[in-house]
């Protein structure tokens, strides 16, 4: 995990609740509603998916891990789809995902987070117990992605 | 490299921590899958809090005894003190949540019963069983949580728990993916 992306973390975790709110974060996404937060993760799960299948492409050893989290991807729409029905919130238009122009696991990472972020900073818009819960299922599947690259840029670093 | 010596259901495995490090009873029940939710009320967050705050403080001296016995090999002390770091992070801020609304936040108990813990391998599952507790805990709590700045920390600490977890399953040569 990069240094800045563990201050930040760090940052939102431990200040006192008074001064974290606004998130902290200048680019924070502030979420006024359950539909703007389905919204936006469904729009950084497109975003990291194009990515990943990118990374896939150009790197042969990504092809497994790419698989299942692309698996998870589908399964956690499904699960949005559930929950934007129960909500009485409009359906999501899955546009067709094509491949980034950027391969770099640099571009991947920085989706992965943003779609994490995205969860994190959404829950307190959703205003619905049995969303947050499972969207924070399928954000421990993200968050765990996002460390898997951690882990292979942190090996990549190392060989130089 | 096998599993970790989890040998009793994750959530049975997951209660037992929770029960050792001092989590009440109507939290419990949400670990355990009996309680399906709680009131949303300040009374939830308080419950949420005292079983988070009590998860931190034995995560806390887990690490922090298998680093006084030098347990970690030096490719991944780094690690071990990261994330104690930010366990001591994450019981800061919830006490900081607790005292703020006038709660009073629980103490860290002398000792933790967390078994053997003389070897490297035994330092590596005992952290590694913390955060699938921790993981769970948080996982199984969270939703529970009625005010929304507590809500948006505790996602945030979920994700370094997560982190936490990963890394441990990697280094132990288990599934990541």
């Amino acid at each position: 995990m990069s240094p800045d992306r563990r201050r930040l973390l760090k940052t939102v975790a431990l200040a006192p609740l008074a001064l974290a709110l606004p998130a902290p974060r200048a680019e924070a996404a502030d979420y006024v509603s359950a539909g703007q937060v389905f919204d936006a993760i469904d729009g950084f799960e497109a975003e990291a998916a194009s990515r990943l299948r990118r990374v896939a492409k150009e790197r042969g050893g990504a092809r497994t891990f790419v698989q299942r989290a692309l698996a998870d991807h589908e399964r956690h729409r499904a699960v949005r789809a559930r929950h934007r029905r129960r909500l009485g919130l409009p359906a999501y238009a899955l546009k067709s995902i094509s491949e980034a122009p950027d391969p770099s696991l640099d571009g991947l990472r920085a989706a992965q987070e943003a779609l994490v972020y995205a969860h994190a900073e959404g829950f307190p818009a959703l205003g619905d117990s049995l969303a947050v819960h499972d969207l924070m299922a399928n954000m421990v599947d993200l968050a765990r992605h996002l460390t898997v690259l951690d882990l292979w840029l942190e090996k990549e670093q190392a060989r130089g | 490299m096998a599993e970790p010596r989890v040998v009793v259901p994750r959530r049975d495995f997951v209660y037992r921590l929770a029960v050792a490090a001092g989590v009440s009873a109507p939290v419990l029940g949400l670990i355990d899958g009996t309680v399906s939710a709680m009131p949303k009320s300040e009374e939830t967050d308080f419950a949420v809090l005292e079983a988070s705050l009590a998860l931190e403080h034995e995560a806390i001296w887990t690490y922090d005894a298998a680093l006084a016995r030098n347990l970690f090999p030096a490719g991944l002390r780094p690690y071990a003190e990261e994330f104690v770091g930010d366990h001591k992070g994450h019981r800061d801020t919830q006490i900081a949540v607790m005292e703020e609304r006038g709660g009073r936040p629980p103490d860290a108990y002398a000792t933790y019963d967390i078994g053997r813990l003389a070897s490297q391998e035994d330092a590596l599952h005992k952290c590694l069983e913390i955060e699938i507790a921790a993981q769970d805990a948080y996982l199984a709590v969270n939703s529970q949580i009625r005010t929304k700045d507590y809500l948006l920390s505790a996602a945030f600490i979920l994700v370094d728990e997560v982190r936490h977890l990963t890394v441990w399953r990697r280094v132990l040569g288990l599934k990541i993916y």
